[in-house]
């Protein structure tokens, strides 16, 4: 598309959205704000959701809260979710939400253990005395652990968001996203703690999906479009451009998190290629084939969670809203690669 | 006929300066029926207390088979209230004397049952305190009190909580039990009708401090009859009491 | 009939439920049916049953733990006024403090699971078997004691005798209070706390339906909950009726 084009397709976004009532849009995360979460506080902070008619209130998730529930429910409208696995159990239990969109093309749930315990290599951290996961892992991951990995339940205690077990027992081993836990971990705990990326041992799913009601997606799939268009392109603005005011926001919502923090997580992030790399870079950030998808699903029954056909992956994701190559210009324009 | 009890010269001090009785001094012989009357407050209740060795003096001495460190059982005391352990059954609570001196239930069930039968419970031996009238409550406590065939015998106003009529029936079923046994009874009462009907002696004690007052013999012979209450004696003992009661409490 | 309306109230509301579900056609991941749910109870019995029967162990060790420990350090009390002032706040503070707080803490500090569940479930229940046993360890009527005294009792009969029949009617009242409270212990330490695979009770099945969005399991479970604190109470009503019916005037059923 011509960029004259572009400019006059946003000029009038721009006077249609100023012109009527803008849409309002809640989101649901899957934690505290942090980096991971940092396109869509970008979309907010520099009025790119305003542009594109939207106004977005972002819900957070924390320690023991489970938004899950509010989609169905009809209570938000978007929500964040972790992995596939998540909507698969939805599809299969006959929940009727839709993923619309990855932004994430690597799952970063990682498993960090202490350096100089052995746990340099994958294979021994299933031999560990302890294994501190909370209970969104438990329900999901882990299963497939257990099974492709023989790790055990015995050694299982629930994670509460709290580093000190970990920290003060060096064969413990815990969950974290490689881009968050090893950060604090080498503030509080002094060390660089080995990292193992569950996405490097078979855990291929898409992560930080953008789900949504399937009644949305059919009665209002320009919102749902406009939505995922705007949090794409925050992404890039997020990665790619002046951080300053995303961050700030962010730390509105979660006072315990430092902009020193989650530069070094941004620098993670692009370092393992957890948004920007694979179909990504062709299509756009949040993109998404229907191969991947059924190749995961097939790993998982291959691991027991499921029954071959048990899911109607036709359900499962709907690539009408991705794929577009959405943000690749602006991306160019701040000169990233 | 020896004292079996004897207050001489007591005085009790409670802890909180409290002066309850006043140098009083008494004694009951071995098959006496006293009284000890007297308003609120004049210490007959602790008088009683100190005879069941419940209770010391501040000064004085107390000669009493409760005191004493064998003969355990020498001594019985009926409460106002029927004092009976609710969660027992009217049996077991005449039992309880025994059992505490270590009888076993089978050893002790005929004397039990005997002072069922006296007090007029025998039917009642399985029933519980619940289900008793306050009257009957009274007996059985009565009857735990005589299970161990006591020497003195100890009441502090047993019948005060009663109705008329089931008063005046214990009173003559107290005169009647008394009079079949070599038994002294200390009987603390407010009702001056009362304590002329029974005793054969009424202590009269003033309040505060508390003290006794005067002494009235009561000469009428046992039985005593319904007719004794309506009779001249008894409505002249009624008076000479209450008279002395009167300028106990008129202020000197 | 009279005896029949608790059932009859019961069944009329559940088929009110039932009868909403169907006639608003709510979805069974926002509002499960009574049909469906008992659908999901028959059909996933076997699992629900192994973690209701963790449940039950970890609400009863804990009732028993709390009986044994609350009438030991009631009897404590009872000797010493002493220890009691010094030692009453304390407990106090135990009660006081909120579960859901405590329980991440204690199962960073105790190795064991099960151990930590206990211990959570203990601390919530064991305060009112405490604080009622030491009031019916002194309730002793004054005039029996006296009466004990007289008669020269040794210490050992003045407890089997006396103290001991004294507290029973507090002892109990303090003990359905804590029947009720083991169980919501139990399953608000496993909620927060709890564990994987063998070791779990109802309160993690529930946490799991829940993050698996299995809304018909999460009511399934739930109702066995419900019922085990139904069962509790019920039980607790008949031993107070054994125990007491026939003398204390709480089981009394006069009104004169």
């Amino acid at each position: 598309m011509s960029p004259l084009i572009r400019l006059a397709l946003i000029a009038t976004t721009f006077a249609a959205g100023a012109a009527c009532a803008q849409d309002k849009v809640t989101f649901a995360t899957n934690w505290k704000a942090q980096a991971a979460h940092g396109g869509f506080y970008q979309a907010v902070a520099d009025g790119t959701y305003k542009k594109y008619g939207l106004d977005v209130t972002i819900q957070q998730g924390g320690p023991q809260v489970n938004n899950r529930p509010l989609l169905p429910a009809g209570r938000i409208d978007f929500l964040m979710t972790g992995n596939l696995l998540h909507s698969f159990d939805n599809v299969k239990n006959g929940v009727p939400t839709v993923v619309v969109s990855a932004i994430f093309q690597k799952d970063p749930q990682a498993l960090i253990a202490h350096p100089g315990q052995g746990y340099e290599n994958f294979d021994k951290l299933k031999d560990a005395p302890l294994a501190l996961i909370a209970k969104d892992g438990q329900f999901s991951w882990w299963q497939w652990l257990k099974v492709t990995h023989g790790f055990k339940d015995e050694v299982l205690k629930p994670y509460n968001y709290n580093l000190g077990p970990f920290l003060a027992n060096p064969k413990a081993i815990q969950q974290g996203y490689s881009v968050a836990e090893p950060i604090y971990v080498e503030n509080q705990g002094k060390f660089k703690p080995v990292v193992h990326l569950l996405a490097d041992h078979g855990f291929s799913t898409y992560s930080t999906l953008i789900e949504a009601r399937a009644d949305t997606v059919k009665s209002k799939p320009d919102l749902v479009q406009r939505f995922v268009d705007a949090s794409a392109l925050g992404w890039v603005n997020y990665l790619y451009g002046d951080r300053k005011a995303a961050a700030a926001l962010m730390i509105k919502d979660n006072p315990e998190m430092t902009e020193a923090e989650m530069e070094a997580s941004v620098a993670l992030m692009k370092q393992q290629g957890i948004v920007d790399s694979g179909e990504a870079l062709a299509g756009g950030i949040g993109a998404m084939s229907q191969a991947r998808i059924q190749d995961f699903y097939g790993q998982m029954v291959k691991a027991g969670l499921y029954k071959a056909g048990e899911v109607d992956l036709s359900k499962v994701a709907t690539l009408q809203f991705v794929n577009k190559k959405v943000g690749l210009d602006v991306k160019a324009k701040l000169g990233a690669k | 006929m020896p004292p079996v009890i004897t207050l001489e010269h007591i005085e009790k001090r409670f802890d909180s300066g409290l002066l309850a009785l006043n140098d009083v001094s008494l004694q009951v012989d071995a098959t006496e029926f006293v009284s000890l009357l007297g308003p609120s407050g004049c210490g007959k209740s602790t008088v009683l207390r100190l005879a069941a060795g419940l209770e010391t003096a501040s000064a004085g001495q107390v000669h009493s088979p409760a005191l004493s460190t064998q003969a355990v059982a020498d001594t019985a005391f009926v409460f106002q209230d029927a004092t009976l352990m609710p969660w027992a059954s009217v049996f077991d609570n005449v039992w309880l004397p025994l059992r505490l001196a270590g009888a076993p239930r089978a050893q002790a069930t005929e004397r039990i049952h005997a002072a069922l039968q006296s007090v007029g419970l025998k039917d009642f031996a399985q029933a519980f305190p619940s289900e008793l009238s306050g009257g009957m409550k009274m007996r059985a406590s009565i009857a735990r009190a005589l299970v161990t065939q006591p020497r003195v015998l100890l009441m502090d106003e047993p019948f005060a909580a009663l109705d008329e009529f089931t008063r005046q029936k214990l009173n003559d079923d107290l005169l009647h039990w008394w009079q079949a046994r070599p038994l002294a009874v200390l009987f603390v009462t407010h009702s001056v009708f009362e304590a002329v009907y029974l005793s054969q002696r009424v202590m009269v004690m003033g309040a505060r401090p508390g003290r006794v007052i005067t002494e009235v013999a009561i000469d009428e012979p046992y039985p005593r009859s319904r007719a004794f209450r309506t009779s001249r004696s008894y409505v002249e003992a009624c008076a000479e009491i209450s008279q002395a009661l009167e300028s106990a409490q008129a202020p000197n | 009939m009279q005896r029949l309306s608790p059932a009859l109230t019961l069944l009329a509301l559940l088929a009110a439920w039932e009868a909403l579900v169907r006639l608003a056609h709510i979805p069974h991941y926002t509002l499960p049916a009574p049909s469906l749910v008992l659908q999901t109870l028959w059909s996933n019995f076997g699992s629900l049953a192994g973690s209701w029967w963790f449940t039950l162990k970890i609400t009863f060790g804990a009732l028993l733990l709390a009986c044994a420990g609350g009438v030991l350090i009631a009897a404590v009390f009872a000797l010493s006024r002493r220890v009691e002032v010094a030692l009453f706040p304390i407990a106090v503070m135990l009660q006081v403090t909120p579960i859901v707080a405590v329980a991440p803490l204690i199962l960073i500090y105790v190795e064991s699971t099960t151990a930590a569940l206990l211990l959570c479930a203990w601390i919530v229940a064991f305060f009112p078997i405490l604080s009622n046993t030491v009031i019916g360890l002194r309730a002793a009527d004054a005039h029996l004691r006296d009466l004990f005294r007289l008669y020269r009792a040794t210490p050992l009969q003045r407890l089997r005798l006396l103290l001991v029949p004294s507290a029973l009617p507090y002892f109990v009242a303090g003990l359905k209070i804590s029947g009720g409270l083991s169980l919501i212990g139990a399953v608000t330490a496993e909620m927060v706390a709890g564990a994987a695979g063998r070791e779990t009770g109802l309160a993690s099945r529930i946490l799991e339906a829940s993050f698996r969005t299995e809304t018909p399991k999460m009511f399934a479970a739930l109702t066995l909950l419900v019922l085990t604190g139904v069962i509790i109470f019920w039980g607790f009503n008949a031993l107070s009726r054994a125990l007491l019916g026939r003398w204390h005037a709480v089981e009394s059923t006069r009104f004169d």
